[in-house]
């Protein structure tokens, strides 16, 4: 549903984005993670029609965000980091500025706007003042107008950001239901645990390129007291599937080939060299065999752990200049 | 039909007027400018007749509507860039631009609305002294053809002055800035073409070349909108004994000697400022677009590579 292939920004000799190749598959929630400046505002700018790109192209749908902006226009609901709000208008009033923008029928309209203020909680404030509004409030507000005209893909660019923890779990809540209704949805974060509940995959963005791409389970399944496991061996590796399946501790099969077995695994360490051991036994030329994933938390500081550190190196060396 | 009906339905046009009117400022300005300018008209009525109406002759009345339209123009050349010059940059100042921009609302209308939501209020404002106006009519010396040629010219230099802020308010991120460059545009045409005029007038007396830089310092004065009003007046016949003053006399005298009432000067105002209105709309769309100024420079690096 959301697709970018080879997509590049720069600007000037800085490449906000290199070659960046997504793909969000319909009824999907995607979580985008990334430090400040990796290029996740960029990339959801391009996908919001908002910015061209120096190359590389990206969909939603089968349109193209450069040659069909208007027709994007139409499929996406955008909610960008900071987002300002028409203070002199009623709750109402706004909600019904961006329902005729969207040319919602006129006939549906008040029925659409009673449908989102109860679904983010604003209804009893449909007659209040924009700015009377709290910025939770204000946010869920932005939220609903993403939905005025019922897009099936929605585009949140750190929707959570700024909120206290009442409004933050009130707003998960919402991008849940959101998902239940079958709506695809790309948002960035900072709040990794929650992107990890509410997110079926994710990825990984830094310094414009994306790292790692895989579904929550794969990332978080260490997290949860299981270890992702990849096995490879010479051959016969769909008889090995088969057979690892079989085993007590073997919690799910994630992919498997000819060659090559990834699986959950909960167990400890013991138990991990007793696998080792009966796998062997039963005559399986294992070349390779390593742990993979981790928490969310602790692949992102793994996987920026290096930017990081250069960062550091970077700012002492300005600070001894 | 349609035409009419999806301009009327702009609703970001409905958005703003309904912004705009709500505010306690526009009834305070609104109220202020009809008291001023009230005010004005019946000073002027009281010092001519002083106590008795009979006494108010026609041209006396003339006099007292140059007065009232010249005092008009001087509030659409200083009210305009005010309420203009924060069309867009004030969206993104309020940080609203980017989600309108991924509405279905293209950056032409989006141009457009903020444009005539931005004209809409002064010309309600200029609407508003037509009651003013009518007293005028009541004791004759102007015709209402009169009065509709001078709101002509008057609405024209609105919204080119209106299409400059709405221009700089595109191009540049902050209000303060474009508000700044809006002012200093209309100064530059109200001043700078007068002063440009002069010089040229100056220049010519000892040139060989008298008539073209005469016929250049015409075009000058053609392109200020003071003096193709006091054309106007003058075609118009408003021979009034403020025409003897020595201020407006100089610019009666401009008008005259420089035939600022031909169909070259008007056709030559008609021109800057209609076209200039057009290109610059134009201009500021294709700025909004996002990456449309680099899609404009590849093609006209395009097309002049070819």
């Amino acid at each position: 549903m959301i697709r970018t292939e080879n997509l590049c920004k720069r600007y000037g000799k800085f490449e906000a984005v290199h070659d960046l190749n997504l793909d969000v598959r319909p009824g999907t929630v995607f979580g985008f993670i990334g430090e400040n400046g990796a290029g996740k505002t960029t990339t959801l700018s391009i996908l919001a029609t908002l910015m061209l790109p120096t190359s590389g192209r990206a969909f939603i749908g089968s349109a193209e965000v450069t040659s069909e902006p208007a027709t994007v226009r139409r499929l996406i609901g955008y909610m960008p980091d900071v987002f300002g709000v028409y203070d002199d208008l009623t709750v109402r009033e706004y909600l019904g500025f961006y329902g005729t923008a969207y040319e919602v029928p006129s006939t549906v309209m008040e029925a659409r706007i009673q449908e989102l203020l109860q679904m983010v909680n604003l209804d009893e404030r449909a007659d209040a003042y924009v700015n009377a509004l709290s910025r939770g409030m204000q946010q869920r507000l932005g939220l609903a107008r993403c939905l005025m005209h019922d897009p099936p893909v929605l585009i949140l660019d750190e929707p959570a950001s700024g909120l206290d923890p009442r409004s933050r779990i009130e707003m998960r809540e919402i991008i849940k239901g959101l998902r239940g209704q079958g709506k695809t949805i790309l948002i960035s974060s900072h709040i990794l645990p929650e992107l990890a509940d509410m997110c079926d995959e994710i990825g990984i963005i830094k310094r414009g390129e994306l790292v790692a791409c895989a579904s929550v389970e794969v990332v978080t399944a260490r997290a949860n007291g299981q270890r992702q496991m990849c096995l490879e061996v010479l051959e016969n590796g769909d008889s090995l599937a088969e057979w690892v399946n079989r085993h007590p501790l073997v919690t799910d099969i994630v992919a498997s080939n000819e060659q090559k077995v990834e699986l959950l695994f909960a167990g400890d360490d013991l138990d991990q060299a007793d696998f080792i051991r009966q796998l062997l036994h039963e005559g399986y030329l294992l070349t390779s065999f390593h742990e993979v994933g981790g928490s969310l938390e602790e692949l992102f500081l793994h996987l920026t752990k290096e930017e990081h550190r250069l960062d550091q190196e970077t700012a002492a060396a300005k600070q001894k200049i | 039909m349609h035409f009419i009906e999806s301009w009327f339905g702009n609703p970001l046009w409905r958005k703003e007027l309904r912004q705009r009117m709500r505010s306690g400022r526009t009834v305070l300005a609104m109220s202020l400018y009809l008291f001023v300018i009230g005010t004005v008209a019946f000073v002027f009525m009281y010092v001519n007749v002083q106590g008795q109406t009979l006494l108010l002759q026609p041209t006396r009345t003339a006099e007292l509507f140059m007065f009232l339209s010249y005092l008009q123009l001087a509030m659409i050349s200083f009210v305009t860039p005010g309420i203009a010059a924060g069309a867009i940059s004030g969206e993104r100042e309020r940080q609203t631009l980017a989600v309108l921009l991924t509405t279905p609302l293209s950056p032409a209308s989006i141009i457009v609305a903020k444009f005539i939501s931005s004209i809409s209020f002064l010309l309600l404002l200029i609407v508003m002294t037509l009651p003013l106006y009518s007293i005028v009519f009541l004791f004759g010396g102007v015709v209402p053809s009169q009065v509709l040629a001078v709101f002509g010219l008057q609405s024209l230099t609105l919204g080119t002055i209106a299409s400059v802020s709405v221009f700089w308010s595109t191009w540049l991120r902050k209000t303060g800035w474009s508000t700044v460059l809006s002012y200093a545009t209309v100064a530059m045409v109200f001043l700078g073409s007068a002063i440009l005029g002069y010089f040229l007038d100056d220049l010519a007396n000892h040139s060989p070349d008298q008539g073209i830089i005469t016929w250049v310092s015409g075009l000058c004065y053609s392109m200020n909108p003071i003096y193709m009003q006091a054309s106007l007046e003058a075609t118009l016949g408003f021979i009034t004994p403020a025409f003897h003053q020595p201020a407006v006399a100089s610019v009666f005298s401009i008008v005259t000697t420089h035939d600022l009432s031909s169909s070259i000067s008007w056709l030559f105002f008609l021109v800057v400022y209609g076209f200039g209105s057009v290109i610059l709309l134009v201009t500021s769309i294709w700025r909004l677009r996002p990456g449309g100024w680099i899609v404009l420079k590849k093609r006209v690096i395009k097309w002049l590579l070819r």
